[in-house]
């Protein structure tokens, strides 16, 4: 394939990446929090659904407040078993606790959507107004289940132009949290999550409508090594998975540190209806430190706080690394000569490291992501030819500023080297204006733009609130 | 306000207390009075405050009751004296069992609307001893019988306040317990007719 037959494809993949990954972004903001504690979105969230610190603790400890105490929970929980029946057991069933209320939250985005796309045959189509109300509508369910249990349940229907429906069961998990040691050590995770290995920077710090797609949305696959980004393919490969089915563990060390450890399915879906592309699974990995601001447990050290509470100067730094099987899973590629083949992604190891710094009204962050890949053709059964490792370089960039608390302006630079050294960089810019008319309606302005080929971009006004 | 009264008024406390050799209070003894804060918890009540150890001999502690009733245990914390016999009343149109898991540990039985069993807190070997009740029909179900040494003693109400009647004069120890916070107890000098305050402030 030329230079220029890649500049489409990928043009087309980046506009098919617009439609498809803005979509289906996950939001958690949830409003069943707000209820529980009868507190304002603003405690945790600066423009939801990105946390401020206090939120990021929230979180990260299960759905509880640092230093949670009975009178904070205004909506004090159904028992099912008195605390005293973990003395008997195993003679009894350990207590827990429901919700008094249905946790329950609804989150509703309505979209006006410009785009304009390159074609391959160098036209330009022009998409003016396509007023996408609803978009999407998530479902949320969550909270805790007494001391030590947490879950998170989110089903996004979207609908189609057709009236159809799409529906996607983003998260659904279950978590036990502090079962032992000290506080805040242990955390473990069984279900459909997103991992902790990227959680920070592709979903709680995410101010944008659209996703990073430079980091997740990137397909290695290629006959000399990926080219850009995935469209709706089946199985998926992974750049690095917004999602898994997996189990993970992590913890806060000394209210400073983070280690997150994760095993999941990996590539998927797999043939005869199984999630799993194949029997081997994949691991990741995390570890980041937190310097100045609030502990990621949300321990001041006994210090004041600042009163804006969106303010956290402080820097965090980390490292992560996801290492996946692809062996047994074919993806069909066609060779310059129209011949389909099959490809197969042996091994893949992503390495990243990243870095958040809050000052003031200002937070700057970013990633960096090297990946490669043990790519084989297969035919008739059998291996063609040797492995070849093509790797690929992905990062961004991110300036999220409150003018306001009500107001938030963000600039983000994405730029994406595909393993395929002959296919073009690939660079997007987004610009985003968040309001929040109220503390749960926000109203944003969105400018996605193709650095490489100006004729890619969109513009689009959104609304989300959640409830 | 929660408070306990025993043994049919000032007169018969009198008269048990001209049997003790130790006893040197006049027959009004004297109120302590007092707040508990239990921090975190949206309520200060079911904090027993009580003295810890007191001298003299006491008069046989009454009957009292228990009762399960709307599914839950009335009232939920309930202080007695050594010795005391507990009737536990179920008033529920449901069945309700009672035991506890601790100390000697009992299970009374499982019976329906009613109809009451006793059980007689006897064989506390150290003050206090907490008796977790529980039903095993209804694991939510929860309540605490506090055996206590003397009859010196009250439960803090939802506003946090509690009055021990009838103290002799003396040196005590005031304590307190709660079911899921803590603090240490505090001296307290009781004199005839001077009236007593005395705060805690609890904590897990």
């Amino acid at each position: 394939m030329s230079a220029s037959g890649f500049v489409r494809l990928s043009s087309a993949v980046f506009l098919v990446t617009i439609g498809i990954m803005s979509q289906m972004a996950t939001v958690q903001a949830v409003p069943a929090f707000a209820r529980k504690y009868q507190t304002s979105c603003q405690t945790c969230h600066i423009v939801f659904p990105k946390l401020n610190a206090f939120g990021e603790a929230f979180r990260l400890r299960g759905y509880r407040m640092p230093g949670e105490t009975e009178e904070l929970v205004k909506q004090p929980p159904v028992s099912l078993g008195a605390p005293a029946y973990k003395k008997l057991w195993p003679n009894a069933i350990w207590p827990g606790e429901i919700s008094s209320a249905v946790p329950l939250a609804v989150n509703i985005k309505m979209a006006d959507v410009n785009t304009s796309s390159l074609n391959g045959d160098g036209t330009v189509t022009h998409v003016n107004n396509d007023l996408q109300f609803p978009q999407e509508v998530n479902l949320f369910g969550a909270g805790t289940l007494g001391e030590h249990v947490s879950y998170l349940a989110e089903v996004t229907f979207g609908e189609n132009p057709d009236s159809s429906v799409s529906v996607e069961l983003e998260h659904a998990r279950l978590q036990f949290d502090s079962p032992f040691g000290p506080e805040d050590l242990f955390h473990f995770r069984i279900g459909k999550f997103a991992p902790n290995v990227v959680d920070g920077f592709q979903e709680m710090w995410l101010s944008t409508d659209a996703g990073i797609d430079s980091l997740f949305a990137y397909n290695p696959i290629g006959l000399n090594g990926g080219t850009g980004l995935a469209g709706d393919v089946s199985p998926m490969p992974i750049s690095i998975p917004k999602l898994v089915r997996g189990v993970e563990g992590y913890g806060i060390i000394k209210h400073r540190a983070l280690w997150v450890a994760g095993l999941a399915n990996g590539i998927g879906p797999g043939p005869d209806g199984r999630f799993d592309g194949n029997n081997a699974k994949d691991v990741y990995a995390r570890f980041d430190y937190k310097i100045g601001g609030m502990g990621l447990d949300g321990d001041t050290g006994g210090k004041p706080v600042p009163e804006k509470n969106w303010r956290d100067n402080s820097l965090r730094i980390g490292v992560f690394a996801y290492r996946g099987d692809g062996g047994g899973i074919d993806f069909p590629v066609t060779s310059e000569d129209g011949t389909t083949q099959n490809l197969q992604d042996l091994h893949f190891v992503r390495t990243g490291v990243y870095a958040s710094a809050f000052y003031q009204d200002l937070n700057v962050f970013g990633a960096y992501l090297h990946g490669r890949d043990s790519l084989q053709l297969f035919a008739n059964g059998g291996p063609m030819g040797a492995v070849f490792e093509p790797d690929y370089k992905a990062w961004f960039t991110q300036a999220d500023y409150l003018v306001y608390p009500w107001l938030q302006g963000t600039v983000r630079y994405e730029m994406l080297t595909p393993g395929d050294r002959s296919a073009p960089t690939l660079k997007t810019g987004v610009f985003n204006l968040s309001a929040l008319i109220r503390a749960n309606v926000k109203a944003m302005v969105e400018y996605q733009r193709d650095l490489r080929q100006g004729a890619n971009h969109s513009l689009n006004g959104l609304v989300r609130f959640a409830f | 306000m929660k408070r306990f009264s025993f043994a049919g008024g000032a007169l018969l406390f009198a008269a048990a207390l001209l049997l003790s050799n130790h006893a040197t209070v006049t027959a009004a003894g004297t109120a302590i009075t007092g707040t508990v804060k239990v921090t975190g918890s949206a309520s200060n009540a079911d904090a027993v405050v009580y003295i810890q150890n007191a001298t003299g001999t006491f008069p046989a502690a009454k009957a009292m009751t228990m009762d399960q009733s709307k599914m839950q245990f009335v009232p939920h914390v309930l202080p007695v004296p050594a010795g005391a016999t507990v009737r536990f009343l179920n008033q529920d149109p449901t069945a309700h069992n009672v035991f506890s898991p601790d100390n000697e540990k009992f299970n009374l039985g499982t019976w329906p609307q009613g109809q009451t069993k006793d059980y007689a807190f006897t064989k506390c070997a150290k003050f206090p001893c907490v008796y977790t009740l529980l039903c095993r029909v209804h694991p939510e179900m929860e309540g605490y019988i506090v055996v206590l040494q003397n009859p010196f003693f009250a439960v803090s109400g939802k506003d946090g306040h509690y009055t021990i009647d009838g103290v002799p004069p003396g040196s005590y120890t005031l304590a307190v317990w709660h079911a899921k916070a803590k603090a240490p107890g505090k001296p307290v000098t009781v004199q005839a007719g001077a009236p007593v305050a005395l705060d805690f402030v609890l904590a897990k």
